[in-house]
């Protein structure tokens, strides 16, 4: 299969349908209005994080060789490449994940908002920056509480759960999932299906209200269904967060990534807009990758 | 096959039961509720229970235990409580937070504590813990204003509960740490991913997932200290004396002694029937307790199950 035209794959309806929602004081250009797929990084789109000549070794082994890339808000950015490529490890070091990793060792700087990530507190960052993983893992708890939990983890005096409600029927509003359980919140979490638990997940991760939001392959684990509708919610988000999706679907990454990165063996071998990576890659091994030749 | 050997082993424990609640029963018959009630000294008591004996047509059955059941209840909760805290901020430490080279040494050293035979920490709590405490936590006025009604050594409830702690706590840190371990990473990563420190992701997501071995393994160390009879027969000091909160401090460094040292010391009487009614009364009580206590480690650990976090 080659990418010469775009492959017949269902387009999803872009956010430009819904009005845009992004108000960013002090940031210039403030409210973004979209119409459609951008094809150019659009003068409008924010950028919130810059990674720069970065550099992640685990040992002796680099996993991420010199990556440099910009991260829009108003933008899903999807990293491509096949197994073993170093996009997981690239997204990770974007909220310093990498560092629990014992043997992990990094060069380089992503800056988030103009800031040294690596001079912020790993806490305060990783509330800006808030992670979904490939496995859904909500919590052992209610639905509520799974949401409350970061909300009241960041309080100073553990709030009352009326004061919390709000917030969290806000963030289960944008993860689309709360139609399906607003009858009951007190529902075991684990009881969701897999689906389910994945938007409760991206719900968990938008209730602190982050700037970016990194996704790691998130519908792996789950049923074309359930992809669908997180699909859908990704590109609704982007327009209040900046999104990062790694995923090895590269059907999925040409229908909801605006700019797309193919990595491969720790490199960053091609950046571009989905449609030109997809449909005119300037890279041989891009080519080779976008039309199963390998990986 | 298999079924046949469950059954057998069943029928055996059934059957124990059935024997030591059958023995156990004139000693029961002749005292009523008043066996669990204070009322005199159970030493004299059973002394005189003892010697009645010889006269086989009017034995003497009175019996109040509660000095022993007090000085159990003491001496367990006081372990228990010491050392569950104890053992969860150890085994916090060793699944979580400890260097590798730290969690290497300890945990061959918490499975070796927690097998050390209790005649052995009984053995260092009479060479060390109770001479300490005889001559340097008790005073001479503290000897002296209590001296009417007990002599006060260094054989203590103190001695007792600190040398159980000693005991128990491995145990518990052994059962902690291998249900602080089964926590699920992506749960832990997935509250580190959200900004939450290591230390509140650990604390709110890992032992709370662990609450169950946390039930399990104080129901086990519990059990252990309840059955506990060499150690503390050869620490608490022997006499079957209530110590009294009112006494202010002094009440820690009194003697008491547990219901199961109780047995081991009269076990040498067994040969009287009314006396080993009396023993087997006791020993009743402590099965009791025991089977109780499953069972409220078990009802305990029912609330947990509904959010799905693992028995």
């Amino acid at each position: 299969m080659r990418f010469v035209t775009p492959p017949p794959v269902r387009r999803l309806p872009l956010a430009g349908e819904q009005p845009a929602t992004v108000v960013e004081p002090g940031a210039p250009g403030g409210a973004v209005a979209t119409s459609g797929r951008r094809l150019q990084a659009s003068p409008m789109a924010v950028e919130r994080m810059t990674v720069d000549r970065m550099s992640i070794a685990y040992g002796a082994k680099v996993a991420v060789d010199e990556v440099s890339l910009p991260i829009r808000q108003g933008e899903v950015l999807a990293l491509i490449g096949p197994s073993g490529c170093g996009k997981t490890t690239l997204l990770r070091s974007l909220n310093r994940l990498t560092e629990l990793t014992k043997t992990a060792s990094m060069k380089g700087r992503i800056l988030l908002d103009g800031t040294d990530t690596a001079t912020l507190e790993p806490t305060a960052l990783r509330r800006r920056v808030t992670m979904v993983f490939q496995q859904p893992n909500p919590f052992p708890m209610s639905v509520f509480d799974n949401v409350a939990y970061v909300l009241r983890e960041q309080a100073s005096r553990r709030p009352r759960k009326r004061a919390l409600q709000g917030a969290v029927q806000s963030a289960l509003e944008r993860a689309g999932l709360w139609e399906e359980v607003k009858g009951n919140l007190a529902h075991p979490a684990l009881r969701l299906s897999g689906g389910q638990q994945q938007r409760l997940c991206i719900a968990r991760a938008l209730a602190a209200d982050p700037e970016v939001l990194l996704l790691d392959e998130p519908c792996s684990a789950l049923d074309p269904i359930s992809t669908q509708v997180i699909e859908e919610l990704i590109v609704q988000l982007r327009e209040q967060v900046a999104v990062v999706i790694v995923t090895h679907n590269l059907q999925q990454a040409f229908r909801i990534a605006d700019y797309v990165a193919f990595m491969y063996l720790g490199e960053l071998v091609e950046y571009g807009p989905a449609e030109q990576v997809f449909g005119a890659p300037r890279a041989d091994r891009t080519k080779e990758y976008v039309s199963g030749g390998f990986g | 096959m298999l079924g046949a050997l469950v059954c057998a082993v069943l029928l055996f424990v059934l059957t124990i039961v059935v024997f030591v609640f059958k023995e156990a029963w004139p000693s029961f018959q002749h005292n009523g509720w008043a066996w669990f009630s204070s009322g005199g000294n159970v030493d004299r008591q059973i002394q005189e229970i003892f010697t009645a004996a010889a006269d086989l047509r009017r034995p003497v059955y009175t019996f109040h235990a509660w000095p022993i059941i007090w000085g159990t209840f003491l001496i367990t909760t006081g372990a228990v409580a010491l050392s569950f805290v104890a053992a969860l901020f150890v085994s916090v430490f060793i699944v979580e937070f400890a260097p590798e080279w730290i969690r290497t040494i300890l945990e061959p050293v918490v499975r070796l504590l927690a097998s050390v035979p209790s005649v052995i920490f009984g053995l260092v709590g009479v060479l060390v813990l109770v001479p300490f405490i005889g001559e340097h936590v008790i005073s001479d006025d503290n000897r002296r204003s209590v001296s009417y009604i007990v002599s006060l050594s260094g054989y203590s409830l103190l001695a007792g509960v600190l040398i159980l702690t000693l005991m128990i706590a491995p145990l518990m840190i052994a059962v902690f740490s291998d249900g602080l371990r089964s926590v699920p990473r992506g749960w832990l990563e997935g509250s580190l991913g959200l900004g939450i420190n290591r230390w509140r992701t650990f604390w709110k997501i890992g032992v709370r997932t662990a609450r169950p071995a946390l039930v399990a393994g104080t129901v086990l160390a519990t059990a252990r200290a309840l059955g506990e009879a060499v150690m503390l027969a050869m620490v608490t000091g022997g006499v079957a004396f209530a110590p009294n909160p009112a006494d202010g401090v002094i009440f820690f460094v009194e003697p008491t002694r547990p219901l199961a040292a109780t047995i081991l010391q009269a076990s040498e009487e067994l040969t009287a029937p009314a006396m080993r009614h009396t023993i087997f009364a006791i020993a009743a009580v402590l099965l009791f307790s025991a089977l109780m206590l499953s069972l409220t480690g078990w009802v305990v650990k029912q609330p947990m199950k509904k959010y799905g976090v693992r028995a």
